[in-house]
């Protein structure tokens, strides 16, 4: 009996130092890493659809989008916004309206509020800055999403640093690190956004999101559809197209 | 002259109709401008008193930092309030109250829509020695120190479909520029004649705002009432020479009359002052207009007592005094009718949203509910001089080119 003993103690000690060993095979940071080079790219082009549902309304933006290292350019092409254009360089915004011929730097409050009304802010798509410099990520689980199972992580902001959100929980996909869901938090605790990639796909070698969903938890129905069509890596892009007078 | 001169005046007793019209005109014109200039002063008064009891005080001690870009609402350049600087405060004459603030800027949240709105935390007991909002709720009260809630302005929670006892959520970026949130229950809601009060501005405790922001025990400003409104700009160097030797350099002190919302009633005031020039030149256009028909209706007139051996001069001069006095007439009836007006606007008011649908806050000026005339005896005086100075010049020039004609041709007409 004492032998039968020892051997299940042994066991749950083997079976426990190999469930730690296989989630520490990849530490928080490493994981983040490489769902990193898996998402993120030095120079784009993407062609993509935005739709925006709030309540029983449905507005779809159609835009291509340029990104170069820090520097990205938007252009709209749906009818209705034809030639709106966004500037990013580094941590500059500019939007041209071309009705109005008119050029507005974004910045202050204005960060705050939606890109042409969806649910992802400027600021959103601002955070430039590498998450690992300006979280501290741990590895706090495994769950499953939509049959994929997943790491899960949560990312405190680092002291003194500049960040939206204080805290973000993110599933990130095993096998073929992208993530596949991320929550947004408020310092209070309380749940801000919420982001899922139902659509994965393999380009050019590595895993994509080819759409991504964001609902703004403090919004009753409403949620925003990011939905890639089509998108190549490293391609040229013309020179100046990053620059104010381009914009115009 | 004596003889000219009573002719002048018996000439006005004889054409009692002409007299009386054209006196009543000058009269009209004299009334309207009287009315105007009252309603416009009772508006920028009651602009100033709207701010100063429920936005701005007379006095406001801030970092020159920050006050160089106040509206941007910035978590930089806040200061502690300390006990030196609250007895240099304190000791400035006519001290009344001073009430610290954290002023910032907050997305308005219910549930399913977002509003803009600005967040002052402040302390209640000290709140209420500044600002008279106290007066103002229509339901509920002030929220009670220690516990969450807020107070807001009755428009704003009416357009956000909030109400008393309701949970409120206000999303801001702390001194990190990380978002947080306040969740507080609506203990009152106000409606002051403040439009930016009513529509704008969610009160909550000082202490529950300086949490939340991450900003220690940090204000933005510290808001000073007095008890004489006129004597803040002096005070208000006195405070800073003050504040300065005390070790707050950094700090300034800004009177109510230097600050922007005041310097946009003065540009109001302005252009108030151009439609009541528009008026009188209405007037004055009205004025000459009818002297110089009298002048030319009365041709004949002036070529018999020139027949009669008047010289040029002696018919000017009757001509001249008869228009003054005309003048004069008017002035004295406008002035009564004046009069008369001003008491009505005075005692009653006049409600512009009840009866013409009109909200002067759309229009820019601080003021909601009835705007009440004032009395304002140097316009009476110069709306008065400018009436018989109009019918004087306006009737010289007539009188010279009637008096010039020859008589002959003014009396024979065939």
């Amino acid at each position: 009996m004492k032998k039968h003993l020892f051997f299940l103690v042994v066991s749950a000690l083997v079976i426990s130092n190999c469930a730690a060993l296989a989630l520490g095979a990849l530490t928080a940071e490493e994981i983040i890493k490489r769902r990193d080079d898996n998402e993120h790219f030095d120079t784009a082009q993407v062609e993509a659809e935005m739709i925006i549902i709030n309540r029983n309304r449905r507005i779809i933006k159609t835009m291509t989008t340029y990104a170069q290292g820090d520097n990205g350019l938007v252009i709209f092409s749906n009818p209705r916004d034809r030639g709106t254009k966004f500037l990013k360089r580094g941590d500059d915004l500019w939007m041209f309206f071309p009705d109005a011929e008119d050029l507005v730097k974004i910045s202050g409050h204005m960060l705050n509020q939606g890109i042409m009304g969806s649910d992802f802010s400027y600021q959103d798509v601002m955070e430039s800055d590498k998450l690992t410099d300006l979280y501290r990520f741990e590895l706090i689980g495994e769950e499953e999403v939509e049959g994929r199972p997943c790491y899960v992580l949560e990312g405190i902001a680092r002291e003194e640093k500049k960040v939206s959100y204080y805290r973000r929980k993110s599933w990130i996909d095993k096998e073929r690190f992208v993530g596949l869901k991320e929550e947004l938090y408020a310092r209070s605790g309380r749940l801000l956004k919420v982001m899922y990639a139902p659509k994965v796909q393999k380009i050019e070698g590595r895993w994509y999101p080819m759409t991504v969903v964001m609902e703004d938890k403090l919004r009753k129905n409403t949620r925003t559809e990011f939905i890639v069509k089509a998108i190549e890596f490293d391609p040229q892009i013309p020179a100046g197209a990053f620059t104010l007078e381009n914009l115009k | 002259m004596l003889f000219l001169t009573r002719l002048a005046f018996k000439n006005l007793a004889r054409h009692k109709n002409r007299t009386l019209i054209t006196s009543i005109i000058i009269a009209f014109a004299i009334f309207f401008y009287i009315l105007m200039d009252s309603l416009v002063g009772g508006m920028t008064e009651m602009s100033y008193s709207t701010l100063i009891n429920y936005e701005i005080g007379h006095l406001q001690v801030a970092d020159r930092q920050y006050w160089a870009e106040e509206e941007k609402l910035k978590l930089e350049n806040l200061f502690t309030v300390d006990e030196q600087m609250m007895k240099s405060i304190q000791s400035i004459p006519g001290y009344i109250g001073s009430s610290p603030e954290l002023a910032f800027s907050a997305r308005l949240n219910n549930g399913s829509d977002e509003l803009p709105v600005i967040g002052k935390g402040v302390r209640l007991e000290d709140f209420q020695t500044v600002f008279a909002l106290a007066d103002q709720f229509v339901e509920g009260s002030f929220f009670t120190p220690g516990e969450e809630q807020a107070v807001l302005g009755k428009r704003l929670a009416e357009l956000m479909e909030l109400e008393v006892g309701d949970y409120l959520i206000l999303v801001v970026k702390d001194k990190n520029e990380t978002f947080n949130t306040i969740e507080a229950q609506i203990s009152g809601l106000a409606h002051t004649s403040n439009p930016n009060v009513n529509q704008n501005i969610v009160y909550l405790p000082l202490d529950l705002a300086q949490q939340t922001l991450n900003v220690g025990e940090q204000v933005s400003k510290v808001v000073i009432r007095m008890e004489k409104a006129h004597t803040a700009s002096r005070v208000a160097a006195e405070l800073e020479k003050k504040l300065s030797a005390g070790g707050d350099a950094r700090l300034g002190v800004y009177p109510w009359n230097e600050l922007e919302a005041v310097s946009f009633v003065e540009a109001q005031k302005i252009e108030n002052q151009v439609i009541l020039a528009i008026i009188l030149s209405i007037a004055a256009i009205a004025i000459i207009n009818t002297v110089i028909l009298a002048a030319l209706e009365r041709r004949e007139e002036i070529g018999m007592m020139k027949a009669m051996g008047l010289r040029n001069s002696e018919v000017v001069y009757v001509f001249v005094l008869e228009s003054t006095g005309i003048g004069v007439l008017g002035g004295i009836i406008g002035v009564l009718m004046g009069v008369g007006g001003v008491w009505l606007m005075n005692t009653y008011g006049i409600d512009f949203e009840r009866l013409y649908g009109m909200d002067l806050a759309s229009f820019g000026m601080p003021v909601i509910g009835k705007v009440y005339g004032v009395w304002n005896p140097f316009s009476f005086a110069k709306v008065v001089a400018f009436g018989i100075i109009v019918s004087f010049i306006s009737s010289v020039f007539p009188a010279y080119w009637a008096a010039d004609k020859d008589p002959v041709q003014t009396i024979y007409h065939r």
